[in-house]
């Protein structure tokens, strides 16, 4: 086998598809991208990415503080029940202490 | 032949003129400072380099690929061009080649050559053929499927294009006179089975 694909008297390319192909947006597009690649480019460049992942960030913290309250309030209500039970305890024990005697 | 003369000649072989190829060289130096001037180059040539990939291709949509691949590459090097004188495209055109061999590197397609009829005449009157008959036509393209990749690219930008040399050594990264040399090497080859068939 040769390797080749000999193409005897070839018609031309389409000229629609010449058209079609031809985009210098595209390549311009690509060449920004490739020359000055996202992580090079400060973030307030890109609004929107800039706005969204303010956003994603100032949600992450309200419900960082959320879950962080819940826990203190949680830690806070097992305190008060700790020190109830121990009242309880001390009080039940000072009424059975002349009794026993 | 004096040093003015040979470099008229150079400047005159791809159909500019002096004052053209100037002209070119000061939109590239535009477009090396802003890439938005680049696009005047692009509608300049994407003819020529489309048509130029779609004989190595023989498919449009692979062909508009690899010359968007072509003029993005060429945009990023152009901080490296050097102009020599000659036309940018002999430039564009080394780039859309490399942008060819690297397409059929990384897939199992063969290798498209569009070849047309005169081509053969022509290549079978420069090794010193007597007759251009079928059969030495057949022996021409059985000789062609026998080539490299490397020697094909010289038959393709000689005989099927009709390339100046100095044009072929540019695109190939060469000097014209070695150029000349490699493609009258494979000339030679193609003359010595013309002859011993003959015989």
């Amino acid at each position: 086998m040769s390797g080749y694909k000999f193409n005897i008297d070839p018609r031309p390319p389409k000229e629609d598809k010449i058209a079609e192909h031809r985009d210098f947006g595209r390549v311009m597009h690509n060449y920004q991208r490739m020359t000055n690649p996202l992580y090079l480019t400060p973030l307030y460049r890109y609004r929107k990415v800039f706005l969204s992942l303010l956003l994603v960030l100032v949600v992450a913290f309200l419900i960082a503080e959320y879950a962080d309250e819940q826990k203190q309030e949680q830690k806070n209500l097992k305190q008060d029940s700790i020190e109830r039970a121990d009242s309880i305890a001390k009080r039940i024990k000072q009424d059975q202490g002349p009794q026993g005697r | 032949m004096t040093l003015g003369q040979s470099n008229n000649q150079d400047l005159n072989r791809y159909h500019q003129s002096k004052e053209q190829i100037f002209n070119e060289s000061q939109i590239i130096d535009e477009a090396r400072k802003d890439p938005g001037r680049f696009g005047i180059l692009y509608e300049k040539y994407y003819r020529q380099i489309f048509v130029f990939v779609f004989r190595r291709t023989g498919d449009e949509d692979i062909a508009g690929d690899i010359v968007s691949d072509a003029f993005l590459k060429a945009m990023v090097a152009l901080p490296k061009f050097e102009f020599k004188g000659l036309p940018f495209s002999a430039w564009l055109f080394r780039i859309a080649l490399n942008e060819v061999n690297m397409y059929y590197r990384k897939s199992s397609r063969e290798r498209v050559v569009s070849i047309e009829q005169t081509n053969i005449s022509d290549m079978i009157a420069e090794a010193g053929g007597e007759k251009e008959s079928e059969e030495n036509r057949q022996l021409v393209m059985r000789l062609l499927a026998t080539l490299t990749s490397e020697e094909m690219q010289f038959m393709e930008l000689r005989f099927f294009e009709k390339r100046a040399f100095a044009e072929i050594g540019e695109i190939l990264g060469m000097t014209e006179n070695n150029a000349k040399v490699r493609t009258y090497r494979i000339i030679d080859k193609l003359k010595k089975v013309l002859d011993k068939t003959s015989t």
